[in-house]
């Protein structure tokens, strides 16, 4: 057999699917009771500080966190589902989406005992709100040419630079960021980088929006004007950012929010096709069996990541796979839609949606051309 | 409160040993075969060696003088062969043969058998590897029941036909007294059929696309075009991912099916939606590891000396047997249009669009 890019498919097991069902209800009553509408790509477009808290509260957040942290002490395959079950209802999970699926990882891995004590237990209630900088005006894919700088001052570090792409940092509390803590070395390019936690309510931090194209405002320009970050909010190693932001990006890639973007049309349409408001077509099947698949993709990798395994490449497989898909899956639904034809609000205001954030479905998180250079140097191309 | 991983979910691989003695058999099997040929005929000394191994009989109970195997070592087995382009009836003969006759309770001597499903007049299309039977086991619907009847070969018509692989694909003719003479099986038998076929075709195609990439990246990594490896070149190197990612997609949906068959003995109602997605998942990604492959190894992947065309050719022929690829997409689509809205992740993480606690 040919080395596989892919770990060995796993099979859930009861207790797995207990977890599933148990989340599965109390969303659906939460849908029914109106606590949210239903929508596509919820974790970048839809805040609900309420209902991450409530998530909290019933201890859905934090999930891999240590109890000593104030986070649940459970197991990334209980997480998986719990987020698989999230995404497939709609719902409302950007606000604690960044700091739940990278700060908390990454605070437990690189992060002191005293930010672990400061941080962790706030994510894990739904209350502290995290984003992420990295992205620049002139750094995108080749994310070693960050430009904004670290210069250490008395008690500290001083950060000048700006960041782009950060979404929700309109709403967040904090946000880490990669700087240059020394300059660019042309031979070495990714030495000399670092990471630091930011207070977004800090002097010399200026937030203004980036209005995509739908007229909605999820991102956002972060200006860092010579922002004073003391000394105990370095997070891990000065010079080992590049390694500390790339460490954990197989969790980043292949988790179902690369596949499960816009479920919430592919539902809507199966329904109407049911109803004859769409006319019944194939391609619906297509589309089902990809998404199936996926999900038995996607938790094996997660498996693996629970095992310790190492998964960078089935990562990127997933996310090049998953996040193609869910684009697909707008632009079938479009296809098979006529002006003119019926009015189907719903159907509408989640194709609409889905279309506008379709383009960056397979930009966010290292694009689908980037990966294929990933994948291509686990095939040994490269 | 859960945290063993080993309760939440449990990987499902073939036995490494089977594995193993499979990989070591095929390879030697590939290293000495004969060069490729355009018609493809029954390897008779290779099917001798399985049956010595016990391997034509992984599957059949050992009561019944079998191996005692399951699906997902069975699927190792057909996928292996598949990547070794091993022409041999592995699942006409085990996985669905064997287990027709045992599920009848009729007899199995070892002799050869192929498989199929004769049409109310008696007649059955594109049966592989049906000359070289010593007979053929026809599922029959009779009425509203379901019949098993072991004909031996020199009591049918066999009209000589070719697949797109070159193989033996022939029309069998039976005289409907042996039809009717079968026994009567249980309707989860002949339901059942038709996805094991499906399955089984599923498996042998993921292997065969399995050697195919590794054909392609041998070629890019041989192959020196502008003075260096044309695996160097992006394109060539978003070909080849795509190629690959697909080939996983398809692994992934089909062991997921396999897992299923093999926790639950083929009785678990999802197996209809999970045999459809790995149809559905595989019968697309030939598609495209198909075109990719002949692309990227150029003019010589398109002569009859080179080993692509003995994967490709038969990649596409099985993919269309046990059901169209647009067969299988509707019935997705009817599966899942009827779940709707509210119960099509139900249906997708279990099969069936009913919610059942474990």
């Amino acid at each position: 057999m040919s080395a596989r890019l892919v770990p060995p498919g796993a099979r859930e097991l009861p207790a797995l699917t207990e977890l599933r069902l148990e989340v599965r209800a109390f969303l659906a009553q939460q849908v029914a009771a109106g606590a949210f509408v239903p929508h596509v790509d919820t974790w970048l477009t839809r805040w609900n500080r309420d209902f991450t808290r409530e998530l909290g509260r019933r201890g859905w957040l934090g999930m891999v966190v240590p109890t000593e942290y104030g986070g649940q002490g459970r197991t990334y395959l209980e997480r998986f589902v719990v987020t698989e079950e999230l995404l497939v209802v709609g719902a409302p999970v950007a606000a604690h989406w960044i700091a739940e699926r990278q700060i908390g990882p990454s605070l437990l891995r690189y992060g002191t005992e005293e930010q672990k004590q400061a941080f962790l237990p706030g994510i894990s209630r739904g209350e502290v709100v995290f984003g992420i900088g990295m992205s620049e005006p002139d750094s995108g894919s080749d994310l070693a040419s960050v430009r904004t700088r670290a210069e250490r001052v008395d008690g500290g570090w001083r950060l000048t630079g700006t960041k782009v792409w950060t979404s929700g940092a309109h709403e967040a509390d904090a946000f880490f960021a990669l700087a240059r803590s020394a300059p660019l070395d042309p031979a070495h390019r990714h030495e000399g980088m670092s990471q630091f936690i930011v207070d977004l309510r800090a002097p010399g931090v200026t937030i203004r929006p980036i209005i995509s194209m739908g007229g909605d405002h999820h991102f956002n320009e972060v200006h860092l004007d010579g922002v004073l970050i003391p000394g105990d909010r370095v997070l891990g190693e000065i010079g080992e950012g590049w390694s500390q932001v790339t460490s954990e990006l197989a969790h980043e890639r292949s988790g179902p929010e690369r596949v499960l973007s816009t479920f919430q049309l592919l539902a809507a349409a199966a329904q109407a096709m049911d109803d004859g408001r769409l006319p019944t077509d194939p391609g619906l099947g297509r589309h089902v069996a990809r998404v199936a698949a996926l999900h038995h993709m996607s938790f094996a990798v997660s498996t693996a990541l629970e095992n310790h395994e190492d998964a960078d490449t089935a990562a990127a497989v997933v996310k090049v796979l998953g996040t193609t898909g869910e684009g697909d899956i707008a632009d079938y639904v479009d296809t098979l839609t006529a002006t003119g034809w019926a009015l189907d609000e719903e159907l509408d205001t989640l194709l609409h949606a889905a279309i506008l954030q379709r383009p960056g479905f397979t930009l966010r998180g290292g694009t689908n051309e980037i990966l294929r250079g990933v994948i291509a140097r686990g095939l040994g191309m490269r | 409160m859960a945290t063993d991983p080993r309760e939440l979910a449990a990987p499902t691989t073939p036995d490494p040993d089977l594995v193993a003695v499979l990989t070591e058999l095929f390879a030697d099997y590939r290293a000495t075969r004969a060069t490729p040929t355009a018609v493809v005929d029954l390897d008779r000394g290779l099917w001798q060696r399985l049956e010595e191994l016990g391997l034509t009989r992984l599957t059949g109970s050992e009561s019944a003088g079998g191996s005692g195997g399951g699906w997902v070592d069975a699927a190792a087995l057909l996928g292996l062969a598949a990547a070794a382009a091993a022409p041999v009836p592995l699942a006409e003969h085990d996985v669905l043969g064997g287990w027709l006759l045992e599920a009848a309770g009729l007899p199995n001597d070892g002799g050869l058998r192929t498989v199929c499903r004769p049409d109310p007049s008696g007649v059955a299309l594109n049966v592989t590897w049906a000359r070289d039977a010593s007979s053929v086991v026809a599922l029959w619907e009779d009425r509203d029941q379901w019949r098993v009847a072991d004909v031996p070969i020199d009591r049918v018509g066999v009209e000589e036909r070719r697949n797109l692989a070159g193989e033996p694909s022939d029309t069998v003719e039976f005289d409907l007294d042996d039809l009717e003479a079968g026994i009567v099986v249980d309707h989860a038998i002949g339901e059942q059929f038709h996805l094991r076929g499906a399955l089984a075709r599923s498996a042998q195609v993921v292997g065969a696309m399995e050697r195919v990439v590794d054909v392609v990246l041998a070629h890019v990594r041989e192959r020196e075009q502008f003075g260096r490896p044309i695996g160097r070149f992006q394109a060539v190197q978003h070909l080849v991912s795509d190629i690959a990612c697909e080939t996983a997609l398809a692994r992934a949906a089909t062991d997921a099916a396999l897992a299923r068959a093999a926790a639950s003995d083929w009785t678990d109602p999802g197996m209809l939606f999970a045999v459809g997605v790995a149809k559905s998942c595989v019968g697309h990604a030939a598609s495209v590891v198909v075109r990719g492959s002949h692309q990227v190894l150029g003019a010589i992947g398109t002569t009859l000396e080179h080993e692509l065309h003995t994967l490709t050719r038969p990649i596409l022929a099985r993919r269309s047997e046990y059901g169209s690829l647009q067969d299988w997409d509707e019935t997705l689509t009817a599966l899942a249009s009827s779940a709707g809205h509210d119960r099509l992740w139900t249906l997708i993480t279990t099969g069936r669009a009913k919610t059942q606690r474990p």
